[in-house]
C-alpha cells in the first residue's frame, strides 16, 4: 500500500482530491485521495455520516463529484462513466431487492440489465446461487428471505457481471454474528479466486479488522488514517492502558508523553488512552503521575490495542458502534 | 433499447405475480362502467325524456377509458416514487445502460397496462350495449390516441414523483391535477351544456380531445345524445400528441434532475 505508482494495471481505484460539497455548507466528502492496488481488500471505517457512501456513490457513478477526478479499473468515472459501469459491481447500504421476484428472476433481469448472453447468463446464476448458498431457495420470492439471506443474494448479485472492482457498502449492516461470519466467508473467498478488488465500507471495526489488506480511516469526509489493520494498530504502542477518572486528564496525558515508554495517548471525555510498550510493566509509573496530576483514578484496565484506539488517536473522538 | 425491454419486462413480471393487482387493473374499470353508466344512464335519461336508451353509456365509455389512463399513471408515478425512495434506481444508475431507458422503461409499463384496462372498457361497454363499433382503422386510431393520452399522463406523473420525496405530497398534486381534467371536459357532459368559461376550458383539455376522437371514430359520434357535436379528427390527433410531448419533456427534465442528488 506504500508503492505509489498509478500505474492503471495495478492500480484499481485511484481518486485524487475528491470532493462533494452540498450546496453552500455541506461537505460530504472532502479532498478524498485514495490509491488501491488491484486484488486487495479495501475497507472504509469511520462513523455513520462521515462521507464513506457518498464516496461509494462518486466511484460508482451515481454522483459527480463537485471537484477532483478518480479512476476506476482504469476508466475516469466522469468521462467514461459508461466503461466503468461495465466493470464494477455494487450492493448498496439498503436493501436494493424486488420482493416479488424469486432470487433466481432477480439476477435474472440483473444479468439482461447487463446485456449478458443467456447462457452465460444461466450457468453464472446457478454457480452464484450455489457459492452464497441460496440454490434451495432459488425459486421462491425474495420477499420470504430473512436479512442475511437478502444480503448474500444481493452479494451474488454484484458478482453477477464478473467485475473487476466491486463495492459494498455496509455488507452486513443489520446482520446477527452468525449471517455476517458467513458473509466475511464469501468475502474471503472473492479474494482467493482472483484478481477481484473490494472496496468495503463499514463501521463495525471487528469487520474492518478481519476482512482487508488495507483500512482507511474516514472521518468528516477525509481520510484521517490509511494502514494495514497491524499497522494501524502497531502505531498504538504494544499494550493501551485506559485511565478513566477525574481532574486535569490534558494535564495527565501531557506529563506522561514526556516517557520515553509512552508511544500514544489520546482523550476522550472522562478518559486517557495510553500506548506504551509494556503495559503490566509500565502500571505503577502511571498511577504515579496520576498522582502527582491530581487525577484520582476510576478505573484502569491494559489491553491490547485495537483498531477502535486507533481510530480514537487518529480522530480524537471514541468510535461508537450503533 | 435492450435496457428498455428489461425495464418494462420486470415491471409487468412483477405485476404478473400479484394477482390482486391484475384484478384491481380490470375491476376498476368495469365497477366505472357499471355503476356510473348505469346510475347516470337513468338520470340522463329521465332529463331527455327516456328515448334514449343506451346512449349515456355510448356517450360515456370514452370518458371511462381517459379516467383508466389517469389511474394507471398515478399508479405507475408512485410506483417510480416507491423504487426511488427505497434506492432501488440505484440499481439501474450503476449498471451501463442510458438514462434515458429507465424513464422509457416505466413510461412504457405505464402504456401497456393502460391500454390492456382501454381495451376491456371498450369491451364490456359494447357488451353491456355501447351503441357504436368501428372498422379497424378506427380502433387503430382509438389505441394510438388512448396511448398519447395515456403518455402524457404517465410524464406529468413521473415528473411530479420525480419531484417530491413524499408520497402524502405527490398523491395530493396528482389529485389537484386530476380533477379538472376529468370534470372539466366533454368526457361526462356535452360540451353544447357547459358554460361558456367552462367550454372553453374543457377545449383545452386533452381529456376532451381524446374522447371526441373516440367517439368520432368508435362510437358514431355518440352524438345522438344531447346533440353532441365532435372537433374534427386532426384536433385530437394535434392536441393529445401536443399532451404527450409536453408530459414527457416535462417527465424528462424531472427526471434528469432527480438522479442527480440520489
Amino acid at each position: 500500500m506504500t508503492d505509489n505508482t498509478t500505474n492503471t494495471t495495478q492500480t484499481a481505484i485511484e481518486a485524487v482530491s475528491l470532493t462533494k460539497r452540498y450546496g453552500e455548507d455541506v461537505l460530504a466528502v472532502d479532498g478524498l485521495d485514495l490509491t488501491i492496488d488491484r486484488g486487495t481488500i479495501y475497507a472504509f471505517l469511520g462513523p455513520n455520516g462521515a462521507g464513506k457512501t457518498t464516496t461509494i456513490s462518486m466511484l460508482t457513478t451515481i454522483l459527480r463529484p463537485t471537484e477532483g477526478r478518480a479512476m476506476v479499473a482504469g476508466f475516469d468515472i466522469e468521462k467514461d462513466p459508461d466503461q466503468v459501469r461495465q466493470r464494477i459491481g455494487v450492493t448498496f447500504q439498503e436493501l436494493v431487492l424486488d420482493d416479488d421476484l424469486t432470487g433466481r428472476q432477480v439476477l435474472e433481469y440483473h444479468g439482461r440489465l447487463y446485456q449478458m448472453q443467456p447462457s452465460k447468463r444461466r450457468q453464472k446464476i446457478s454457480e452464484l446461487l450455489d457459492m452464497v448458498g441460496l440454490a434451495d431457495a432459488a425459486d421462491r420470492r425474495s420477499k420470504t428471505y430473512s436479512g442475511g439471506m437478502k444480503r448474500r443474494l444481493e452479494l451474488a448479485r454484484g458478482l453477477m457481471t464478473d467485475p473487476e472492482v466491486l463495492f459494498l457498502d455496509e455488507p452486513t449492516l443489520g446482520l446477527d454474528p452468525q449471517n455476517r461470519a458467513a458473509v466475511w466467508e464469501y468475502i474471503r473467498g472473492l479474494r482467493e479466486a482472483g484478481r477481484l478488488t473490494l472496496l468495503l465500507t463499514t463501521h463495525y471495526m471487528d469487520e474492518a479488522e478481519s476482512l482487508a489488506d488495507c483500512v482507511g480511516i474516514i472521518d468528516r469526509g477525509k481520510l484521517v488514517a490509511e494502514g494495514s489493520p497491524q499497522n494501524l494498530v502497531r502505531g498504538m504502542g504494544a499494550d493501551v492502558v485506559r485511565v478513566r477518572g477525574e481532574g486535569d486528564l490534558i494535564g495527565f496525558s501531557r506529563q506522561l508523553s514526556s516517557f520515553e515508554w509512552v508511544e500514544s495517548t489520546s482523550t476522550e471525555s472522562d478518559c486517557v488512552l495510553i500506548g506504551v510498550d509494556q503495559g503490566s510493566r509500565r502500571l505503577a509509573a502511571i498511577v504515579e503521575s496520576a498522582m502527582m496530576s491530581n487525577l484520582s483514578i476510576a478505573e484502569m484496565s491494559v489491553s491490547t490495542p485495537n483498531l477502535g484506539d486507533a481510530f480514537l488517536k487518529v480522530t480524537g473522538r471514541a468510535f461508537r458502534e450503533e | 433499447m435492450n435496457a428498455i425491454v428489461t425495464i418494462w419486462g420486470k415491471q409487468l413480471r412483477k405485476m404478473v405475480v400479484h394477482p390482486e393487482e391484475i384484478i384491481g387493473l380490470l375491476i376498476q374499470p368495469v365497477l366505472w362502467v357499471l355503476l356510473f353508466g348505469f346510475g347516470m344512464r337513468g338520470l340522463m335519461d329521465a332529463t331527455s325524456g327516456g328515448s334514449s336508451q343506451g346512449n349515456y353509456l355510448t356517450f360515456m365509455v370514452p370518458g371511462i377509458v381517459a379516467l383508466a389512463a389517469l389511474g394507471g399513471a398515478i399508479g405507475g408515478g408512485n410506483e417510480w416514487l416507491t423504487e426511488r425512495l427505497r434506492g432501488f434506481v440505484k440499481e439501474y444508475l450503476v449498471a451501463p445502460i442510458p438514462r434515458f431507458s429507465i424513464l422509457a422503461g416505466n413510461t412504457l409499463t405505464i402504456l401497456t397496462k393502460t391500454l390492456i384496462q382501454a381495451l376491456v372498457i371498450l369491451g364490456l361497454g359494447f357488451l353491456i350495449g355501447a351503441q357504436g363499433g368501428g372498422s379497424l382503422i378506427g380502433w387503430l386510431v382509438t389505441l394510438v390516441l388512448i396511448g398519447g393520452y395515456a403518455a402524457g399522463f404517465a410524464g406529468i406523473a413521473l415528473a411530479t414523483s420525480s419531484s417530491t420525496d413524499s408520497p402524502g405530497g405527490y398523491h395530493m398534486l396528482i389529485f389537484i391535477l386530476n380533477m379538472p381534467l376529468l370534470f372539466a371536459s366533454n368526457a361526462l357532459y356535452p360540451l353544447a351544456t357547459l358554460p361558456t368559461w367552462m367550454r372553453i376550458v374543457a377545449l383545452m383539455n386533452p381529456t376532451t380531445h381524446l374522447v371526441s376522437g373516440m367517439r368520432g371514430v368508435l362510437f358514431g359520434n355518440g352524438a345522438a345524445f344531447a346533440a353532441e357535436s365532435t372537433l374534427p379528427l386532426w384536433t385530437s390527433f394535434l392536441a393529445v400528441f401536443a399532451f404527450a410531448g409536453f408530459g414527457l419533456i416535462l417527465a424528462a427534465r424531472a427526471f434528469s434532475r432527480s438522479i442527480r442528488k440520489v
